[in-house]
C-alpha cells in the first residue's frame, strides 16, 4: 500500500463472497429432516480475489456462467458486502459510501432494466436527472452527447416496451450515463443482442471512456467484447481469478485459434478433415474444426470449395474452452472447489 | 465531475419527488382502464355491506345507526379506503423476487421514497374520483350528505392523511420481510382479513361485540380507517373523542415508522449476506 | 375418434403433467388451506356480526346464511382450481401471442382453455365448503327429501355453468380491451355479494344481481334447495337460466375469436 494522489478506482483485497445454502434430500422425508434439523452447505461464490484498476482503465471480467463475475460485480457495486476482504470503489467502501458513494457509479444489469416499461426513455431519463441532482445545463448537454454517441435518434421518444432489445440496452446505457459516473459498472451488456447493437454499444463504451477518462469493469462472456473494448482482462472460474493480464499475453497463451462449425452435405471422413484443422468435435454431419486464427478464412475458402458444405460459421472459441485451454481445468475440479464444506448447524 | 454541486439538499429532495410522482401518474394513466376496475373493486365491499345493514335497520335504528347514517357512514369507508390502501408488500415482493430491487439499491435515493411519490400519485386522483362520485351521488340521494363544516372537514383531511401514512409504514415495513420469507404478503392478507372487523370496514366498531372493539382500540386498525370515517360522518365529537384519536394515530405513526426503520436495516443487511 | 374423445384425451395428458407439476408444491397447499380456513372464519363472524343485530337476513335464518356461505366457498374453489388458471390466464395469452399457439390445435379453442389447467390444491376449498355446508344443514334441523337433493345438485350445476359464463364473458371482453388486465378483479368484486341471500339486498341491487349480473342464480339458488326455499317451477327457471348463460357466453366467445383471427392476431 502507497500512498498516491490519484488512488485507483477500484481495488479488490482479498474479497470473498461465502453462501449458506440449505441441503435436502429428495422426498418428503428430505423435507421434515430438512425442516426439523437444516443442514448447510457453504459455497464459495468469489474465493480470495485480489486486483486493482486505474482510473479511466476498461477492464473486462471473463469467465462462464456462475463463475462469480456477478457477486463481484455486486459487492463492488454495495448490493452485497464480502464475507471476508475488503472492496474500494471511487474512494469509497461500497457497501457504506452510502448516497456519495452512489452517486459515483453506475450499475447496469444486462438482464434487467431501469427504463421504465410503459413510457418513453426520455421519461426514465428526466427520473433519473432528478434522482441523481443533475443540473439542467448539464442534462442538456449530456444527453444531447448520448443520443449522439449511441445513435439514439427518435427512440426516446417511443414506449420502451416497443423497443428491440438492442434498442433497450442503448437507451438503458444513456440513462444510467447522464450523472456522469465515474465508475461504470456493466454486466453482460451485450447478453442476447444483435450483432449490430453490440457493436454499437463497444464502439459507445470506447469512445465514452476516450471523452470522460470514466473507469468501466465490465462481465461478459463474448470474447468479442474484450477484444474491442479491454486490453486488460480478468478471467474468473469457481469463484477464483485465474489471470489478471494483458489480452494480448492471454491470446499468445491459448495459441489463438477459431473454431469453424461445419454442416456437411456429403460424408467425410474424420482423416479427411484433419487436412484443414485438429477436428475437435466430430458427429457427421457435424464437424468442428480449431485453426490457427490467420488461416481462419483461408481454411474455410479451401473448405467450401472442397467439400459439400451445407453450412459453416467461424468462431471465437467459448469462453469454457478459452479457460480449458489457458489452464487446463477440468470439470472434477469445479465439484472440489465450490463445495468446500458440508456442515451440520443447529436450527437458529 | 460531482453532479449535486450548487443545489440545496432540499431543492434535490422537491425535484426527486416531483419527477417520481410524475413518472408514476404516466404510467398509471397507462393504466387507467385497470385502474378504474380496481376502483369498482374496492367500493363493491363497502356497497354490499351497507345493502345488508340497509335491510337489516329496515325495521328501525340499529344501535341508533339508522338507514342513512350506516350510507354516509360505508361511503366514508369507500373514501377513506381508497385514499390509505396500500398495496406496496406486493410491489416490494416483486422488487425482490424478480431482482428488481437491485438498481433501485444503487440509486442516491432509498426505495421507500419511490413507493410514498407512486401512493401519492395513485391515491390523489382516485380519492378524487371516489370523492367526485359522492358529491355526485349526494345531490340525488340526501342520506348520504354530509353538512359543511370546514373545521371538521380539515381534521378529516388530516386524519386521512395520517391514516394513509400509517397504513402504508405498515404495508411496507411488512412487505420489507420478503426480504427474508416468500410469504410475506400473506402476513399482509392476515391483516387485511382482521381490519375487516378491528377497522371497522364491515360495520362502525360500536356495532362489533364491546370485547373485540375493545381489543381493536388498542391495535392500529381502528385509525386507519375508522376514526377518519368517524370524523366524516359526524360521529366523533367531543374534543376528547379527537384527541385520543389523533393521540392514537401520532403513536402508531411513531411504531411503524420505527418498524420500518428497523426492519429496513436489518433487511438491507439480510440481502447483503445473501443476495437476491 | 369423436372430437369428444379426442378432447378427452388431449385433457387428460394436460392434467397429468399438471399434476406432476404440482406436487413440487405441496407447500403451497398448505399455505393454501389455511387462507380458506381463515377468511372462511371471517366470513361466519361477519355473518354472525349481522345476526347480533337482526335475527334473520333477508328472510334467512342463521344456519341458513352458513349453508349459503359454505357453497359460496365451493364455488369459489371452483373458480381458483379451473377457470382462474384456465379461461383466467387468456388475456395475457391474447397479450404475448401464445393463444395463437392454442388455436393451431385440433381441438375446440374454448374448451381448451377453459380446462388446460388445475390448480388441484384449491379442490380443498370446494370439499370445506360443501363440508361447511352440510354442517350447517345439520344445524339446521331439517330433513332432506330426494328431491330436495336431486334439486341441490342440479341448481349447483346451474351455478358452476353461471359463473363459468361469467368469466368466458368477461376474459372473451379481453380480446377487445387489451390493455385491462385485471378482468379478473371485476368478477372478484362482484361474486361477494354472492355471500348473502339475494333477498337480503335492497331492491335495487337485488334486480342488478338477478337479471344484469346473474349472481343470485349461483349461491341463491342451491342454498335455496337445501333450505327448503326451493320450488319445482324456480328449479325449472334456474335451470333455463344456465344453459342461457352458457349459450350466451358461447355465441360471444365466437364472435370474439373471429374478431381476433381476421385482424390477424
Amino acid at each position: 500500500m502507497h500512498l498516491s494522489p490519484m488512488p485507483s478506482a477500484i481495488v479488490a483485497t482479498e474479497l470473498s463472497k461465502t453462501y449458506d445454502v440449505k441441503v435436502r434430500d429428495p422426498g418428503i422425508k428430505g423435507a421434515l429432516a430438512a425442516l426439523a434439523r437444516p443442514r448447510y452447505r457453504q459455497v464459495r461464490a468469489v474465493d480470495n480475489v485480489s486486483f486493482s484498476i486505474e482510473r479511466g482503465d476498461a477492464v473486462a471480467f471473463l469467465g462462464p456462467n456462475g463463475a462469480g463475475k456477478t457477486t463481484t460485480l455486486k459487492m463492488l457495486t454495495g448490493l452485497l458486502f464480502p464475507t471476508a476482504g475488503k472492496a474500494q470503489v471511487a474512494g469509497y467502501d461500497p457497501w457504506s459510501g452510502g448516497n456519495p458513494f452512489r452517486q459515483r457509479i453506475a450499475f447496469v444489469l444486462g438482464n434487467k432494466q431501469q427504463l421504465l416499461w410503459d413510457l418513453p426513455p426520455e421519461e426514465t431519463f428526466r427520473l433519473n436527472r432528478a434522482i441523481y441532482g443533475v443540473s439542467l445545463a448539464d442534462y442538456t448537454t449530456r444527453r444531447a452527447e448520448l443520443v449522439e454517441l449511441l445513435l439514439l435518434g427518435d427512440l426516446i421518444d417511443k414506449p420502451v416496451r416497443q423497443l428491440s432489445l438492442g434498442e433497450r440496452m442503448k437507451c438503458e446505457l444513456a440513462a444510467a450515463l447522464l450523472h456522469q459516473p465515474e465508475v461504470l459498472f456493466l454486466d453482460e451488456p451485450t447478453l442476447g443482442l444483435d450483432l449490430e447493437a453490440q457493436q454499437t454499444i463497444r464502439t459507445f463504451l470506447g469512445e465514452y471512456r476516450r471523452r470522460h477518462g470514466a473507469t468501466i469493469l465490465l462481465t461478459s462472456h463474448y470474447m468479442a467484447d474484450v477484444t474491442a473494448l479491454a486490453s486488460r482482462v480478468l478471467i474468473i472460474n469457481r469463484g477464483r481469478l485465474l489471470y489478471d493480464g494483458e489480452l494480448s499475453e492471454l491470446v499468445a497463451r491459448i495459441a489463438p485459434i477459431k473454431r469453424i462449425e461445419l454442416v456437411l452435405s456429403e460424408t467425410v471422413s474424420r482423416a479427411r478433415l484433419e487436412e484443414y484443422g485438429t477436428v475437435a468435435h466430430y458427429a457427421p454431419p457435424r464437424a468442428t474444426l480449431e485453426v490457427p486464427r490467420e488461416t481462419a478464412t483461408a481454411a474455410s475458402t479451401r473448405l467450401l470449395t472442397d467439400l459439400d458444405v451445407a453450412d459453416l460459421s467461424i468462431q471465437d472459441p467459448p469462453i469454457e474452452e478459452v479457460i480449458r485451454i489457458a489452464f487446463g481445468e477440468t470439470e472434477q475440479d469445479a465439484e472440489e472447489d465450490t463445495v468446500r464444506t458440508d456442515v451440520q448447524r443447529a436450527p437458529p | 465531475m460531482s453532479p449535486a454541486s450548487s443545489r440545496t439538499p432540499f431543492a434535490t429532495f422537491r425535484d426527486q419527488y416531483a419527477e417520481l410522482m410524475r413518472s408514476a401518474f404516466l404510467v398509471d394513466l397507462q393504466y387507467r382502464a385497470s385502474i378504474a376496475i380496481w376502483l369498482i373493486w374496492g367500493v363493491t365491499e363497502p356497497i354490499i355491506s351497507l345493502g345488508i345493514w340497509w335491510s337489516i335497520a329496515a325495521g328501525g335504528a340499529v344501535d341508533g345507526y339508522t338507514r342513512e347514517d350506516f350510507a354516509r357512514y360505508f361511503f366514508g369507508v369507500a373514501l377513506v379506503n381508497q385514499a390509505t390502501l396500500s398495496w406496496d408488500a406486493w410491489n416490494i415482493d416483486r422488487w425482490i423476487r424478480e431482482g428488481e430491487m437491485n438498481h433501485r439499491l444503487t440509486r442516491p435515493i432509498a426505495p421507500i421514497h419511490e413507493a410514498i411519490a407512486d401512493n401519492v400519485a395513485y391515491k390523489t386522483p382516485t380519492a378524487t374520483i371516489i370523492l367526485t362520485m359522492w358529491i355526485i351521488a349526494s345531490l340525488f340521494w340526501p342520506a348520504v350528505r354530509i353538512p359543511f363544516e370546514p373545521g371538521r372537514w380539515s381534521l378529516a383531511i388530516i386524519a386521512i392523511v395520517l391514516a394513509a401514512a400509517i397504513r402504508f409504514l405498515n404495508g411496507y415495513a411488512t412487505g420489507l420481510l420478503a426480504f427474508w420469507t416468500t410469504r410475506a404478503t400473506a402476513l399482509v392478507e392476515l391483516q387485511f382479513g382482521l381490519s375487516l372487523f378491528l377497522s371497522g370496514r364491515i360495520a362502525p366498531l360500536s356495532l362489533l361485540p364491546p370485547r373485540v372493539a375493545h381489543v381493536a382500540e388498542y391495535l392500529w386498525f381502528p385509525y386507519v380507517l375508522s376514526f377518519p370515517v368517524e370524523i366524516l360522518t359526524g360521529a366523533v365529537t367531543t374534543s376528547e373523542q379527537y384527541l385520543r384519536g389523533f393521540a392514537g394515530q401520532a403513536i402508531w405513526l411513531a411504531i411503524w415508522l420505527a418498524l420500518y426503520l428497523v426492519v429496513w436495516t436489518r433487511g438491507r443487511r439480510h440481502y447483503g449476506a445473501v443476495g437476491g | 375418434m369423436t372430437r369428444f374423445t379426442r378432447a378427452m384425451i388431449v385433457l387428460r395428458a394436460f392434467w397429468q403433467l399438471n399434476w406432476l407439476e404440482e406436487l413440487q408444491y405441496r407447500g403451497n397447499f398448505v399455505a393454501s388451506l389455511l387462507g380458506t380456513i381463515f377468511w372462511l372464519v371471517m366470513a361466519m363472524l361477519t355473518v354472525s356480526l349481522f345476526f347480533r343485530h337482526t335475527p334473520q337476513l333477508g328472510g334467512w335464518g342463521y344456519w341458513d346464511v352458513v349453508v349459503l356461505l359454505g357453497i359460496f366457498n365451493a364455488l369459489a374453489g371452483v373458480v381458483e382450481t379451473v377457470l382462474r388458471p384456465g379461461i383466467g390466464h387468456l388475456p395475457t395469452d391474447v397479450r404475448s401471442g401464445a393463444l395463437d399457439l392454442v388455436l393451431v390445435r385440433p381441438v375446440d379453442a374454448q374448451f381448451y382453455v377453459s380446462f388446460r389447467r388445475l390448480d388441484v390444491w384449491r379442490l380443498a376449498d370446494v370439499m370445506l365448503g360443501l363440508a361447511v355446508s352440510g354442517y350447517a344443514f345439520v344445524q339446521t334441523g331439517r330433513a332432506i327429501s330426494a328431491w330436495e337433493l336431486l334439486a341441490f345438485a342440479v341448481t349447483f350445476a346451474v351455478a358452476i355453468a353461471v359463473v363459468y359464463a361469467i368469466w368466458v364473458t368477461l376474459m372473451s371482453l379481453a380480446f377487445w380491451f387489451v390493455a385491462v388486465e385485471n378482468m379478473a378483479a371485476l368478477f372478484d368484486a362482484v361474486f361477494e355479494a354472492a355471500r348473502y341471500p339475494v333477498s337480503a339486498y335492497p331492491g335495487a341491487l337485488r334486480f342488478l344481481f338477478v337479471y344484469l349480473i346473474p349472481i343470485a342464480w349461483t349461491t341463491t339458488i342451491p342454498a335455496s334447495a337445501l333450505t327448503g326455499r326451493l320450488n319445482p317451477a324456480l328449479a325449472t327457471w334456474a335451470a333455463a337460466v344456465g344453459v342461457a348463460a352458457l349459450g350466451a357466453s358461447r355465441v360471444l366467445w365466437r364472435v370474439a375469436l373471429k374478431r381476433y383471427t381476421s385482424a390477424g392476431g
